[in-house]
Formats: structure tokens, sequence, C-alpha cells
């Protein structure tokens, strides 16, 4: 028998070419019953190793390759969790001491955490050095053979090195791929690493391909000459007692008084938070809590709440708007810690869908924060509380995905720039991707074809470098906290952003392995809601407590019902506007129903049409099955949460509450597919017994595994509905406040900040522009009316506006250039072709531009401080379209006329309706429209359809382009800035939108607005 | 009075073109060339019949474009890169011509063009009616520069292009010559007469063209390149000879051109403690002469390619630039001998090990192998390989290296 001992994967970062799973899959396949990971400096690929090993049956043993800053590497295997934990303390000391990417151990470092791990070594550093670390009964001489001559010299030195000092031997294969056929794979990666084309990279290369897993019998025979090598592989591996399941991971304790418990603790705060809840505190309320409160205790879950509780009470005391979401808001003990917004007793939610006993796994709470500097305030109380090497980021791990693919992979094969610019423009962007957008038809376009060999080649490495790890980034925010030292449960390394440190592995793996995330998410919405408020305090006098909105509404219901939504949360996108007239959303709940509906999951699972249906009274509220009808009577028969579809299985297929919880999983876990089938059979046996077959059983499966990707939970719905919510009322009664907000906290939302404020200007908004004299440095609300900030101007950077509002008021042009010297030349002229200089320029654009050149130019000593003699310049004001213009290249939006305004006359001679009177146009009638592409969209769900939005100065109307006509004139449609369309009007209930017949450029001498254009 | 012609077609003939008015030319950009033709009226008649000739004398080089004639330079710069066909401007009637031109034609940097589109100036009119003044405060020297350009006063002296050296070099022949030694009596006059002319200009060559006019009309062309830059006749001269006793013209020549291509010279320091090395011209002269016994290909500088391909390597036909490495192998090896080619063998295997060869009608027993060694590599092209190597220990006492290709056995050579 024989085990491997020396594998990198695909997470050795271009070291490697197999996946950990493919690695475990071939070991097993081998009948190998253990084999270690070995990849180099770091641990990102050892819990999907270790799951898939647990999966399989064999052991996972875990070890690094370390380099050594006196060169070479440390082959290192951990023996038990003392030599792992040495091991990660080990990566962290050299990543934390030095920069991103030049990491290397130092001889002190490596004696310094030694303790419990076994070194191979190949003779490249001194044995008596290694000795001294590591000790006589944990050094092992490797032998390799890789059918290589040169190699075989060194093996005869390893062999008289391991006699000499009476060491034992060990064979490895020094595995880099799984199976042989990666070899062209591997090739590839080391040029990516060595930034060599694989025609230049000469003996970088591998000589064979010799680098794969091999049979035990085939190593025998191998070192059929050394026996004792391939015998000592089985011996070593049975010394190597850890694996992952052993981490030591705890989650830290709260602090609290002498005489005090944390559960006592914790159940004195929720009570306090439940009388400021529930007014009053009813007896479900009581009744609720004192439930979950026991399962905490009883579960030891206490210190966990607190500490989330402990984050949530820093972010109030510093005026920092927080907000659980996800499954957290199914607790009431959540609410009443302040923690989450939702009342869960009051929504009748699925507690249990939050915190199960029979689960036995930590819940999931994650909060929401005003992205940019607040969320980053929060970030850095984390780590100052639980100390650097205590708290850290998760990490994203980066794939090969698309263009990155091809772009490596082509240039290694000698694939010219222009080359694969030109087939990376026809990788698909869109969401959707037909039966005919396949790699051969992507290469085909381009001019390549299948039959030629390169070509050929090209693509086969292709699609086999997708989804391997490229290398390691940080997650937006998810944060792993410790008792004790995270960095013996993971390696930490710095992040590239300051202060911030990150763990090796990402979100899954620390779901895996049982290490307790907290995310601490940025919204761009809780920034704008924030502040909205300070806006609202400053600019109108008047006090919003978003916790005490008035509830429903009338008139903000009626923006919603109406589809008038540009800015809001999560209801503003080109699809919510078509739901909302049909959908016409009433009263709270509603709106927890409309978040959750414009989501691939309900539209792919055809959940979207019978929900409208039924919400207009068009169709009966029946259930797919009459044992449902309870579960599914509050979305009139139709599931669309996660937690109905769970109680769905537990009642149709009998499924238990862990069964419905993998089930759950499965959903969300992109790397699932197979799990997914399994459950699926399960279900439909389960169905079967209970005797729910044919159409009913498919309709049922479908609508549960349509949740494959995108499941929205109940309770994560409520959560963004109030947000939602605060964000319409805000929008109705409070709209420059609401959009000086939103187009402060940009980039962010469906909306280019153009249509933002051309909206919240048709809305009567009043919008000063730009001005040196008056404008802050972030948009704000001056006489109540919407101050334009010196943040929107392109390319003024934030010191010098800070310095111009700092030294104001300025008597001219000359003056504001003297005493701001930090402004640049193109930031004044900038400044005065947007207008923002007419005030100190006593004139208009061109005037202040005229000054702006003078007072540029250097006079010398002793002229400088004599303001010249100016009269008006001899330039003549700009025209309406010329400002137009000039406001949306300096700031990307204008306050004046929209830019389809100028046009107008032409454009009616060409019988185009403006979009106010395309919404009055009768269903079926034919109709042009034109305007500036506002937004594209291609989704997965939409089998090819273009949807695109077009403004004009009336508003936003949408259109709907066919597969067909979107091949016909791709360009023009992806390209044009201004397109006029002809179609048929479809107007269903007060949703209107053209379906496209004809589409044309429609040529203009305005800058145009910028479109977002979408998946 | 000044001439422009702004070609869309035929750019190579401008200077020509320019150089059969006037010595005083200035190819302004590739595409235009400007010209005095300032002492033209006694020749050719006025303005419109100087222009009438370019265009007559353009026409028959194969160059289109447009032509400008104004009282300078720059004012016929920008009529023939602005207007259409000939344009002649009389003193004071610039305006008229260009008032209504776009701002975009003036001959300035981007930033510039920018600035003036923010001022709204969209005509060159609307920038002349600005104040000059207001202008040159602003703008500095370039604004006053453009000024004047739009105006039509933008004089300026012309750059004027150098008259090209050339180094080439025609005799035609009273009589054919067949022999090789009169025929290189002749080429080594012209060589020396280009040599000396290189010397002149303080100038060498690395290339040598020589045509050799054929009876019959047919040429027979021989090009040299060499690795150093030289304006040594005799070694030319050489080279050449040891050329064309190779490559012999087969007829007689009616006529020979030769040209140089003129380089910067080779400037060295010897050192004085490196190990002196031949002259490169002794070196390439003795190199030729071994070039004409064995072949081209079979004498140079052999180099190791970067490839694991076994025995891969190229002939340079001039020394690598870069020092060659003296770093100790890390380990004593033995010297190989190749045989090139292989030959071919018939191996007989036992138990995946091999037990005979017959190889040159000798069949031998294999005592000892060390192997297989596998070797496999460049997937990505047509000569992908695949092979597996034996080191053999034979009957005869010699240590072969065998391996195995394509389904065939081949000894590749012997360790020495």
């Amino acid at each position: 028998m024989y085990i491997e001992l020396h594998s990198r994967s695909s997470f050795a970062f271009l070291e490697g070419a197999s996946n950990p799973e493919d690695l475990v899959e071939s070991c097993a396949g081998l009948d190998m019953p253990a084999m270690a990971l070995m990849d180099t400096d770091n641990l990102s690929g050892a819990p999907r190793f270790y799951m898939a090993a647990r999966k399989l049956g064999v052991k996972a043993h875990i070890g690094v390759e370390v380099t050594s800053a006196a060169g070479g590497r440390h082959v290192l295997l951990a023996e038990n969790r003392t030599g792992y934990q040495n091991l990660c303390r080990l990566l962290t000391a050299m990543k934390l001491s030095a920069p991103k990417g030049k990491a290397a151990a130092t001889e002190l470092q490596f004696r310094q955490f030694a303790e419990g791990l076994i070194c191979l070594t190949r003779g490249e550093h001194s044995v008596e050095l290694l000795l001294s670390i590591y000790g006589r009964s944990n050094l092992f001489v490797e032998l390799q053979r890789h059918f290589d001559r040169d190699e075989e010299a060194r093996n005869q030195r390893s062999v008289d090195l391991a006699r000499a000092h009476q060491l034992p031997l060990l064979a490895t294969n020094g595995v880099r791929y799984a199976d042989p056929v990666k070899r062209e794979l591997m090739d590839v990666l080391t040029c990516v690493r060595n930034k060599t084309t694989i025609a230049e990279a000469g003996r970088l290369l591998l000589r064979n391909s010799e680098r794969h897993l091999k049979s035990g019998r085939e190593m025998a025979r191998l070192f059929a000459d050394h026996p004792e090598a391939v015998r000592n592989t089985v011996e070593l591996s049975s010394r190597l007692g850890f694996t992952l399941a052993d981490l030591g991971y705890r989650f830290p304790p709260y602090p609290v008084g002498p005489d005090e418990t944390m559960n006592g603790f914790l159940r004195n705060r929720t009570q306090e938070g439940a009388q400021w809840r529930y007014r009053p505190y009813h007896e479900r309320a009581q009744k609720q809590i004192e439930r979950e409160l026991n399962l905490i205790e009883k579960l030891d879950l206490a210190g966990y709440f607190l500490i989330v509780w402990d984050i949530v009470r820093y972010c109030r005391e510093n005026g920092i708007l927080a907000q659980g979401r996800g499954s957290a808001a199914n607790s009431a003990v959540c609410y009443s810690l302040g923690i989450t917004a939702v009342d869960p007793v009051g929504m009748d939610l699925l507690f249990e869908r939050f915190l199960s006993e029979e689960r036995g796994e930590w819940p999931d709470i994650d909060i929401d924060l005003p992205s940019g500097d607040q969320r980053e305030k929060v970030i850095q109380y984390v780590y100052h509380r639980y100390g650097q090497h205590g708290a850290a980021m998760t990490a994203n791990i980066i794939t090969y995905r698309g263009r990155s693919g091809l772009r490596d992979v082509g240039k290694v094969l000698g694939y010219s720039q222009e080359e694969l610019n030109r087939l990376a423009s026809l990788v698909s962007l869109w969401g959707f991707k037909g039966e005919n957008e396949t790699v051969e038809r992507q290469f085909a376009e381009a001019g390549y074809q299948r039959d030629n060999a390169r070509v050929s080649k090209f693509m086969q490495l292709y699609q086999q470098i997708q989804d391997l790890p490229r290398h390691l980034g940080q997650h937006s925010g998810g944060m792993v906290i410790c008792q004790g030292s995270l960095d013996q449960v993971v390696p930490l390394e710095p992040a590239t952003m300051p202060n911030r440190v990150v763990i090796q592995w990402d979100k899954e793996d620390c779901a895996d392995l049982g290490l307790i995330k907290v995310d601490l998410l940025g919204l761009g919405m809780m920034a704008a809601l924030e502040e909205s408020i300070e806006l609202i305090r400053t600019g109108f006098h008047e006090e919003v407590d978003l916790a005490h909105l008035p509830q429903d509404d009338p008139q903000v219901f009626e923006q919603l019902q109406t589809a008038d939504t540009v800015g809001l949360f999560q209801v503003e996108s080109r699809a919510q506007m078509a739901s909302l007239p049909l959908t016409k959303p009433k009263n709270f709940y509603d709106l927890v129903v409309q978040v959750a509906i414009i989501r691939p999951g309900p539209i792919v699972g055809k959940m979207y049409h019978p929900y409208t249906r039924r919400r207009q009274g068009l169709e009966a509220p029946i259930s797919l099955h009459p044992s449902l009808d309870k579960v599914l009577e509050r979305t009139l028969g139709v599931p669309l949460f996660q937690e109905q579809l769970l109680k769905m299985a537990m009642i149709v297929a009998d499924f238990t509450g862990g069964e419905a919880e993998e089930l759950r999983r499965a959903m969300g876990f992109k790397r699932s597919e197979k799990r997914m089938v399994e459950i699926e059979q399960r279900l439909r046996k389960g169905m079967d017994s209970k005797g729910i077959t044919g159409e009913q059983q498919n309709a049922i499966v479908q609508s549960i595994t349509s949740f494959a990707l995108y499941g929205f939970p109940e309770s994560h719905a409520a959560s963004f509905a109030l947000l939602v919510y605060a964000s319409a009322w805000l929008r109705c009664y409070y709209n420059a406040a609401f959009t000086a907000a939103l187009l402060n906290c940009q980039p962010m939302g469906f909306y280019h900040p153009a249509t933002l404020l051309k909206d919240a200007q048709r809305h009567g908004v009043k919008v000063l522009p730009v001005d040196v004299e008056h404008s802050d440095w972030r948009c704000k609300i001056e006489e109540r009316c919407l101050r334009l900030g010196l943040n929107q101007v392109r390319g003024l950077r934030q010191d010098a506006g800070a310095a111009i509002v700092s030294r104001r008021p300025y008597r001219s042009v000359f003056d504001l250039s003297q005493r701001v010297p930090e402004l640049m030349k193109d930031e004044l002229r900038q400044l005065a072709s947007i207008g923002a200089l007419n005030r100190i320029g006593d004139g208009h654009r061109r005037d202040a531009l005229w000054q702006t050149e003078l007072a540029l130019k250097p006079v010398g000593p002793l002229l400088e401080s004599i303001e010249p003699l100016e009269g008006l310049s001899p330039l003549r004001p700009m025209n309406p379209i010329e400002r137009t213009n000039a406001d949306l290249s300096g700031t990307g939006m204008s306050i004046g006329r929209h830019p389809v305004a100028f046009y107008r006359e032409r454009l009616r001679a060409m019988r185009v309706l403006t979009t106010a009177e395309l919404k009055r146009a009768g269903n079926g009638t034919v109709a042009r429209i034109a305007g500036c592409v506002i937004c594209r969209q291609r989704p997965e769900t939409a089998k090819g359809f273009m949807f695109l939005s077009l403004e004009d100065e009336t508003g936003i109307s949408n259109a709907i382009v066919h597969p067909d006509l979107f091949e016909a004139n791709r360009l023009v449609l992806v390209s044009q800035p201004f397109l006029l369309l002809e179609g048929i009007v479809q107007n269903a209930a007060g949703a209107v939108s053209l379906k496209v017949a004809r589409v044309q450029g429609f040529v203009q001498e305005s800058v145009a607005m910028r479109s977002h254009n979408f998946r | 009075m000044f001439a422009a012609v702004h070609a869309s077609s035929g750019e190579d003939g401008l200077e020509e073109l320019a150089r059969s008015f006037s010595p005083h030319i200035e190819m302004t950009s590739a595409d235009t060339v400007t010209f005095d033709i300032g002492g033209l009226r006694r020749l050719l008649g006025g303005p419109h019949q100087i222009a009438s000739e370019i265009a007559h004398r353009a026409n028959e080089r194969g160059v289109a474009g447009n032509i400008g004639i104004a009282a300078t330079a720059e004012t016929a710069i920008l009529a023939s890169r602005s207007l259409p066909g000939v344009t002649v401007i009389a003193p004071g009637e610039e305006a008229r011509h260009f008032d209504g031109l776009r701002i975009e034609v003036l001959p300035t940097t981007d930033e510039m063009r920018m600035l003036l589109h923010r001022w709204g100036i969209r005509t060159l009119g609307e920038f002349c009616a600005l104040p000059e003044s207001g202008v040159l405060e602003r703008l500095g020297a370039e604004g006053r520069r453009l000024l004047r350009i739009a105006r039509g006063d933008g004089d300026r002296p012309l750059r004027s292009a150098p008259i090209p050296t050339g180094y080439l070099e025609r005799l035609e022949l009273d009589y054919p010559v067949q022999l090789l030694e009169p025929l290189l009596f002749l080429i080594s006059r012209l060589m020396h007469e280009l040599c000396d002319r290189l010397r002149t200009h303080a100038r060498a060559t690395t290339e040598v063209h020589l045509v050799l006019e054929l009876e019959g009309g047919t040429e027979h062309p021989r090009s040299m390149q060499l690795p150093f830059a030289t304006h040594d006749a005799k070694t030319l001269l050489k080279l050449v000879q040891l050329d064309l006793e190779r490559h012999p013209p087969g007829t007689a020549v009616s006529a020979i051109r030769l040209r140089l291509v003129p380089v910067d010279p080779r400037r060295v320091q010897n050192n004085l403690y490196s190990p002196p090395a031949p002259q490169p011209e002794k070196l390439e002269l003795t190199l030729g002469k071994i070039r004409a016994m064995v072949g081209v290909a079979n004498a140079g500088f052999p180099e190791v390619l970067n490839t694991h391909r076994p025995d891969a390597w190229r002939m340079r036909m001039s020394a690598p630039s870069s020092k060659l490495s003296v770093e100790a192998p890390p380990s004593p090896r033995i010297a190989f001998r190749y045989y090139r080619p292989a030959r071919e063998a018939l191996v007989e295997m036992r138990s995946g090990r091999p037990q005979r060869m017959k190889s040159s009608n000798a069949v031998l027993t294999v005592e000892r192998a060390a192997g297989p060694w596998r070797l496999s590599g460049d997937w990505w092209s047509a000569e992908c390989y695949v092979r597996e190597e034996w080191d053999i220990e034979a009957s005869d006492d010699v240590l072969y290296r065998i391996y195995l290709a394509r389904q065939k056995w081949f000894v590749e050579g012997i360790y020495d």
C-alpha cells in the first residue's frame, strides 16, 4: 500500500492544475485510504480537500510547502493539532511580516513553530539544520521518481544522505495534477506564473507527464529498489493524527460581571429590549422569546448573540444605522436586542429557519451597514475588540472566469493582444446565454475554427482553466471571530486595504468547518438613508425616526403601485417597475412579497405569473396540492420563500427538519449540483409514497429545485422590505434630501445619477447647480432645494474641493486660483465650464473660462499678487445645448433641459411619442419612442430577450427586444447611446412597454448620459 | 512665395516632386511637402502657372492631393491641408479663404483644441476675432503662433531637408564580362568608391546588396549581412568574392549595381584583461571561407536551445551577444557523443527492459540498463514529441543511449 503525501492542488495558485476534489476523487479511485495536500504557503484548499475526502472516506492529511527566506521550501506535514496550529501560526507570522506576495519564513520562525510538524527533505537544506529544528523522528528524506535522469542522480544523493544520517526514506510523487491529461494545463499555468509564453518557457515547463496521482502498485514498482520508502508512507500516514475535524475553534465568550452569567445577561438584555420593542409586550411575544432563550441556553449560544448585540450597540451609540438581515430576522430575541428590525411574532415567521436543535450548526447573522467609512469604522471596532489575531475578514477565492481565462491562456499560447481583444469582446457579458452561444461559436465569430489544431488546443485549455483559483481576494464583509488566537485555526494574511487582515478560507469553507462568521455588509441604501436623515435634520430642521415611520402611508403606496420608484431600494429595476402596477402592493407584507418575487428563483420556477394573476383576481389562489394550502396561504397558493419550500418538503415528502435544512444548503450552495440531484430523487420518492405523482409532483419538484441558486428567505425579504418602505417614504416626503443622499452615495442602485436627478426634478425638486461659493463637498439641502456638491465634478480631487469650501468667499476667479493653489489646471477649467465659477466670474461660463486661463498663467513674483484688470470676455455665452453638453461631460448630469428635449420638434415631425404620451397609448397600437438608453438588460431568465429603458424629458419608458431582432441589430442596440424604436404598445393594467419591431440609432449632437448594462 | 503639396496618395513621390522645382524644400510631414518657389516666376510665370506646372508634374509622378500657394510657408501649408484642389492665395486675401475653416485644422495639441472648443471657438474666423493681446496672455507663444497661422501671416523659415546621400553605384559595361576575376576588378572599383564615401561621412555598413544585370535582361541579386559594421573595402570585397565563388552568375554580366546600407560605425574599447579575440573582420572572412567549403548551414556558432527537446540546438551566423555562462555544472557529467542522424535499431525487450540490440548489423547483448527516462513536450505545436530513453551498457563495453519514438528504436549516441 502507498499513501501520497506530497500533492499540490490548484490552490497552490498556478502551481497545481487540479482542484482538491479531483485529487481526492482520483485518490479514492486508486483505493488509497489517505492523502496529504501540500499547497505552497497557504491552506486555502484544505477545507475543500477535507470535505471531499470526508465524503469519500479518505483521510485528509494537511501540509504546506513553506517558502524559506534562505531559499527553497520546507515541506511540512501536521502530525497533530499542535502541529497544525504551528503551521497556521508560521504562515501567519511570515505573511504578516512581509509585503503581499513576498513572504518567506526565517530560520527563527521555523524554529519557533516546529513542534508537531514533520519535515520532508530532498537535500536542498542542510540536514543538520533541519535535524536541529524538527528533530530526528520528524525528518524524512523524500524520493521522487518521474522517469528523469537528472532527478535520479539527486535521488542517489538523497539515499546517501539518509544512510549517512540514519534517516528514513519516503516515496512521494510530487503530484501537481490528478491525471496525466492535465499536464498541458499545468504547463500553461507555469507560463502564467512566470509571465512568459509557452514557446519561450523552455525548461520552465515539465519534462514529461508523470506528476499525476499514481497507484500503490505503480509506486511499488517504481521504488522496487527502496521498498521501505513506500512502506514508510503508510507508517507516516498512521502517525498523522490530525484532520480538520479537530480544528479546536472556539467562539469567544462575552465578558460579563462577576456575579452574572452570559445566559442571565442575555436574558436581561432581551427582556429590556422586548419591553421597548413590543408595546404592549404581549403574551405571544413573551412565549416566543422564552422559547428562543431556552433554546439558546441549551445550545450554549448566548455568547454569540451577545457579541452580535455588542456590535449593533456600538453602531447605535455611534449613530451608525445597522440592521440584521437573513434568517436572523426570524428571531424575536434578535428583534428585541435591536439586531433586526422586523417583528417575527407579528409576521408569523419561522424561528426554526434561524435556529434549530436538530441542525447543530451556528446561526447566521448578517448585518447591513452603511457602505463606506461607517462600515469600516465597525470593522475596525471588531478588530480592535478581538485583536489582530482574534478577528479577520473571510477570503474570496478569485477564480478563472470567461475573459480572464481566455486572456491568460491565449497570451500563453502566443495570441496577440488584438486577437484576444476580439475574442474577449465576444465572451457574453449578458446573463443569458443562448443555445448557440458556445465556445465554438464564440471562436468561430472571431475567425477561429476548431479544425485548426492550435485553436482546438486553445479552446480545450480555455475550458479546462475555468473555475480554477487564480488568487486570494477579500470577501466584502464576512468576519470571523475566535477565542484566543484565530491564527491557530487558519493562517491570516494582510489584505490590500490597510489595517485589514484576511483569513485564507472563504465563507463556504468557514461554514463547512464550523467557524462562526458575522457578515458586516455594506449597503449603499443604508448609507443613503442615514445621510437623508442627517440632511433632513440640517436642511429642514426636522427629525425622522426610521424605526417609527407612519405605517401603510397611502401616498407612499400610490407611488409604488404606479411604479414611480426610481431610486428606491430593490423595487426600482425595470422588472420591478413592470410588475408593481400588476401586483399593486397595499401593505407592508405585499412589499415583502414584492422584494422576493422579482428573483431568478420565482421567475424560473414559473411562479411570477400565477402570483400576479392571482393578485389581479384573474385566477383562483389554489395551491399545488391541498396539503400545502396552509403553508402557501399568504402567498396566494404560490411558493415564494425558502421557508415555504422547506415546509413543503416536510409535508409532501416527509422530510425531517435536518433533511429540509440539507435541502436549503444545497439550494444556496453553488458547488452542489450533484447534491441537488440526490435531493430531488429523495423528494420524488417521498412524494410517490404519499401518492403525489405525475404533473403535480413535477410542479412541486420544479418549484423547489428552481430555488437552487437564488432562494430568498421570507425573513430576509422582510428586512429588505423595511428599507424599501423607508426609502419610498423619504422619497415621497423629503425627495430633495433623499436624492441628495443618493447622489452622495454613488455608485449604487440601478440608475445613473443623471436619471436620479431628472426624476427628482420631474417630481418638483428644485436643484441648484454646483457653485464654488455655495456648494459643499457633498450635495446638501439649501433653502429646501437640492444643492449639488463639488463631489459631482468629474476629476475634482476631494482635498482640492475641501480647500475651496474652507477658504471662501472669493472675489474673483483670480482670487480663487491664488488662494486655492491645490487646484490643478484641469480642475479649474472643469469648474468654469460647468458654471461653478459664474458667480465669482461675474458673467457667464465662458467669461469664467476666459478668466481662468489668465489666472493659470504664471506672471512671476513681482506681479503675482496684483489682480489683473479684466473686462468681460470676447467669448460668446454657451447656448442651451452647449451648456447641457458641458454639464454632462463635467458632472455626468444636467439640471437644464433633458438632452432629448432639444430634438423634440424634429422627433414630433417623425411622429415619435414622449414617454408620458406612450403611457396613454392604447394596448396593441403601433408607436415610436426615442430617448437616451439608461439601461440595457439581457437576463439569464429571459431566454435571449433584451430589455431597454429609454429616458426622455417626460420620464422612463421600457422596451422589449426579441432575440432575433437583437441578433440582427446587436451593434446598434449595445452601442448607440440614443435610440429610436418602433413597435407595438403593450399596456397591461398600467404597466406599459413597447415590443420593438424596428431599431435605429438616433443621431444627435449631444453628449449622452451613461447607461447601466446588466445581466 | 511658397508652395505646399498635401498628398492623399503617392506620398513617396513628394520629395522628388518638390526637388524638381527647388533645392529649398521642407518635408513638413509624411504627406506634406513645402518648398520655396521664389525664383520660378521668370522660368514658369505667375503663381497660377507655377501651380499648374506643379499639378502637372505631380500627376506624372502619381502624387494626388491638394496644392496651396501663398506668400508664407504656413499659409501655403494650411491651404494645401484644408482647401481642396489648387488654391492660390494672394497676399491680403488669407481671411477670405480661411475664415470659414473649422478650428480643428490648426496644427496644435489636442489640449489646445479642447480649450478653444470650450471657449466656443468653432472656426478660424472666430479665433481671429479674439484680441491678440488676450490670446497671448492666456495661451502664450503657441496661441500667438496659431493666431498668425489663422490670419495668414504666420511666417517662418523652411526647415530644409538635407539632400540624401546615396551609397549606390551602377556601372554599365562596354562589353559583357564572363569571368569572375575581371568582374571582381570592376566591383572593386565601385566598392572602394562607396567605402570612401562612407568614411567621409563617418559611416560604415552592415549590409551589401549586389545586383549583376545579366545578358538577356535577367538579374543575379546577392545580399550579405555582416555581424559588424565596417567600411573596409578589402574585407567587403573578399566576402563578395567568396559569395560569388559559391554562387556564380552563370551568364555574362552586362552591368553592376552595388548598394551599401549605411549604419553608425563600430566603437570598440578593448579590455586590457580580456583574452585577445580575432578581429571580427578576420573571423568573418575565415567563417566565409569555411562556409564556402562545408555549406552555410554547417558553420557558425552553435547554440543550445532552451527546451527539454533532446538534442535541440541551432546554428547562429553570428556569435550570441550575451556572454557564455562559465558556471560549472552542478555535478560532473559524462560527455555524450551524438550520432547525427540517430541510427535506427531493433531492440528486444524482456519484462519491460531492453535485452538485446541490433544496430549497424551488429547484435549486442544488453549487460545493464538504466531507465526508462521519459520525455514529452511541445504539445502545442506540430513538432510535439514523446520518447522513452534507456542508457545501456552493451556487450561491446560501450555505453549507449537508445530511445523509442513513434514505435521505432534508435541509437542516439554513446557516452564518451
